[in-house]
């Protein structure tokens, strides 16, 4: 089952929109959030992945978790975009580069995204409040920490004793020149890295202290007090922002209207999500693939999803043109035929109807998996730009036991969270249609689908039992059809005896696979 | 039947035209080589201002078809018509330009239906010239100056087919005009609006948020890519007296609303990260 990040907000929703922030903000397209409780913000640039923690890793109410883990996010861009290596924040090194590296990407990004400014704000505020006080740090890092802290923000967090804070102070001081020296020349992160040496050395610690992570949440406690966390804004605020209007400015910030509607948004779209919640779906005997870690870019053949997409276009504008001669023939024979093609009539063509599709992942699948599931992909975003409604389930066997898969139910939108499902689903077993035809019933007797397509090996292992099921289905008046998917030519033949046997309305098969969203398309339409 | 509305002939006052990546140069090469050209990029990149310009440049007379689903071969070509008992033929665009020896512009031409394309297909291949099966096969040459300059959008629009090879292949010359960076498209915008030193800011922003938006359309994460149009009704609005983020609201994210309140919310996240306060 799919954890829920706080009592509302669902992960596959928060998914959609780091996904898309962290590819704009970064400028780079290949980017995959992957979402990992409790995991401090990292990113991966040899990988092109973003980690972030769930909402809770945050101290605050809903909307200002939302908030730190959107700044957190846009960090992590910045890293993605502005760095070149990211380090370990386990040992001082790494805890140190990466400090310095957090400073300089937000002068870098900021001249970009200045719009920004008022979250970083509420950011710096809010994660002052689970910032460690000094005085309780025992270990070698207190001067790490103490640091961080004094040139990230321009104070410290409790005191220090017996000269370390002229350490400090000399150590920051120097980091700020070499930031402003890399950012005047255009320096990166291998530049940067030279001059740790010497900042460890100011602060006479060694390389190797070990930094102890822990999450923002377990500092501060439950018991985040608002009025100090707005006294601290505001003293952020004080500091960053040179102008009169401290007070509306720190109000502006604490309340962070611009991004409020954002969160709401989601949460509604969560909410919708979850009326007809995964919760239930176990009781159907349906699984959700739950893994937040994998990435489904291999899937996306952004050609065929083109070529597919422009196949339909006349669909989109709901209109399709056919050319028809009609009208009375009158008498000047010889004009008429001159004449090119005259009279044109326009056919309205309805695209309101509802789609289930069921996609087989036995294991006759899994030489082709690949192909099998980028064309699948391409069906669903052609049927999603076209504005159909849909939904879409895998089946495969997995311990022995059959799997009904939800990839897209009927009332969540498409995006990358259901190529997500899709692309964990390992083709195996063997090909049981009669029994996850009975377990997807429930579900759309309510659904109540007009078409319903399997794109099927045509081997089921249960012959007369999917022909009993197709029958029912039918009865409930629901169009059957199927596509078999074939290796080459001959095995296609085959499959298209099999499905003919098994009283589907229409069957077709294919040996292309990347035919696959054109014939189901076209099965709708003809349908 | 409906009358041809698609042939006008372009008015030749003063065309802003920026040209930013040499196009022009191209175009002119390919004209002294009698060679056509065909442009390929997506809408509101300045193409038919480009091609507008040149035949200005050029002294040259323009006509232009502006192809869709519903052109038809007779818009082209011409058609019979029963004038006070007898039968006239009166000549299309591509007619007319072919013996007056003009510019012939066609616009998106990917647009079109393949019977259509057929035809001027006829008259693009090496003899230049067509037969009028409609007027007794009257044969039409074209003048030795006739020139031709065809535009597509990338398949990924609304409503573009894919170009049949052979007639790809009477376009040997081929110019992709993009979106130009950021500070020609600011250059371009000015041209057209006249911007205040104080309001710069913003429509620098303004061209930033299009360049995240066009990105983001390029690999299908929203519907719809913004043109240099809006970037220039934004200049134009904002010179209204609204304010940058409030004409952001209104020329580009209200328009991804239609796709559901996350994608507007993404839209006015960026919005919100470009130009911060209200």
């Amino acid at each position: 089952m799919v954890k829920i990040a706080s009592p509302v907000m669902r992960n596959d929703v928060l998914l959609d929109i780091a996904t898309f922030l962290a590819r704009r903000w970064s400028g780079n397209d290949k980017v995959v959030i992957i979402l990992m409780p409790d995991k401090p913000p990292t990113a991966k640039l040899d990988k092109n992945q973003i980690i972030l923690s769930l909402l809770n890793y945050y101290p605050g109410t809903d909307f200002q978790k939302y908030r730190q883990w959107r700044v957190a996010l846009w960090f992590e861009s910045m890293r993605m975009k502005h760095s070149s290596k990211v380090l370990s924040n386990e040992h001082a090194f790494g805890f140190l580069l990466n400090t310095l590296e957090t400073k300089r990407i937000e002068i870098l990004g900021l001249r970009e995204w200045e719009g920004m400014a008022n979250e970083l704000m509420f950011n710096e505020g809010i994660s002052w409040m689970s910032r460690q006080l000094l005085n309780s740090i025992y270990g070698r890092y207190k001067i790490a920490e103490a640091f961080s802290q004094y040139f990230l923000t321009g104070y410290l967090k409790g005191e220090l004793f017996g000269g370390e804070f002229d350490k400090v102070k000399k150590a920051a001081d120097y980091a700020n020149e070499i930031i402003k020296e890399a950012i005047d020349n255009n320096y990166g992160t291998n530049w940067m890295e030279q001059h740790i040496p010497k900042l460890i050395k100011i602060l006479e610690l060694d390389s190797l202290v070990s930094i102890p992570l822990l999450s923002p949440r377990t500092r501060v406690g439950a018991s985040l007090n608002q009025n100090d966390m707005l006294k601290q804004v505001e003293k952020v605020v004080q500091m960053r922002h040179k102008k009169d209007d401290v007070q509306k400015k720190t109000k502006d910030v604490y309340e962070g209207q611009d991004v409020l509607q954002e969160f709401e948004a989601l949460l509604t779209e969560s909410k919708r999500t979850e009326s007809k919640g995964y919760e239930s779906l176990e009781n159907f005997g349906l699984s959700v693939p739950d893994k937040m870690d994998v990435d489904e870019t291999q899937i996306y053949d952004i050609d065929l999803i083109q070529k597919v997409k422009a196949a339909f276009r006349d669909w989109k504008t709901g209109w399709i043109e056919r050319h028809d001669e009609s009208g009375d023939e009158f008498d000047v024979e010889t004009y008429v035929e001159a004449l090119p093609k005259t009279f044109i009539a326009d056919f309205r063509l309805s695209i309101k109807t509802k789609v289930v599709i069921l996609l087989d992942h036995s294991s006759s699948i899994a030489d082709v998996e690949l192909e099998y599931k980028q064309a699948t992909i391409a069906l669903c975003e052609a049927l999603h730009y076209l504005g159909i409604k849909f939904a879409v389930y895998a089946f495969s066997t997995d311990k022995q036991q059959v799997k009904c898969w939800v990839i897209k139910p009927p009332n969540i939108k498409w995006s990358v969270v259901s190529a997500r499902r899709l692309v964990q689903i390992r083709a195996s077993g063997g090909t049981p249609l009669a029994e996850v035809y009975g377990l997807l019933l429930p579900m759309l007797k309510s659904f109540k689908p007009d078409i319903f397509v399997t794109l099927t090996d045509g081997e089921p292992s249960d012959f007369d039992a999917v022909r009993q099921m197709v029958l029912s289905y039918r009865k409930m008046a629901i169009h059957m059809m199927a596509i078999g998917v074939g290796r080459n030519l001959n095995d296609s033949v085959g499959i298209g005896h099999n499905l003919k046997y098994l009283d589907y309305e229409k069957a077709i098969s294919v040996s292309r696979l990347q035919d696959i969203p054109k014939k189901v398309i076209k099965l709708l339409r003809s349908s | 039947m409906e009358s041809p509305p698609v042939a006008s002939k372009l008015d030749q006052e003063e065309i802003i035209y920026l040209d930013w990546n040499n196009a022009f140069d191209i175009l002119e090469k390919a004209y002294r080589s009698g060679l056509f050209v065909l442009i390929i990029g997506p809408k509101g990149t300045g193409k038919t201002s480009l091609v507008r310009r040149f035949a200005s440049e050029m002294k040259k007379e323009l006509d232009s078809v502006n192809f869709s689903l519903r052109t038809r071969e007779s818009h082209l070509v011409g058609s019979k018509t029963l004038n006070e008992g007898e039968i006239n033929f009166v000549e299309g665009v591509l007619v007319k330009s072919m013996r007056n020896g003009t510019l012939l512009y066609l616009d998106e031409l990917n647009a079109a239906e393949a019977d259509v394309l057929l035809r001027l297909d006829e008259a693009l291949d090496d003899r230049r010239q067509l037969v009028l099966k409609e007027a007794e096969g009257q044969i039409v040459k074209a003048t030795d100056d006739w020139f031709v300059i065809a535009t597509i959008n990338p398949l990924s629009h609304v409503g573009t087919k894919e170009l049949p090879p052979q007639l790809l292949s009477r376009f040997p010359v081929r110019i992709r005009l993009d979106y130009p960076p950021e500070d020609i498209e600011l250059d371009i915008v000015s041209r057209h609006v006249t911007i205040d030193d104080s309001k710069v800011r913003d429509v620098k922003h303004a061209i930033q948020l299009a360049k995240s938006l066009r990105e983001a359309a390029a690999v299908e994460e929203l519907y719809y890519s913004p043109s240099i149009r809006e970037t220039i009704a934004f200049a134009k609005m904002l010179n209204t007296g609204l304010s940058g983020r409030r004409t952001a609201e209104v020329v580009y994210a209200n328009a991804y609303d239609q796709w559901g309140q996350v994608e507007y919310q993404k839209v006015m996240d960026m919005i919100t990260s470009i130009f911060g306060d209200r």
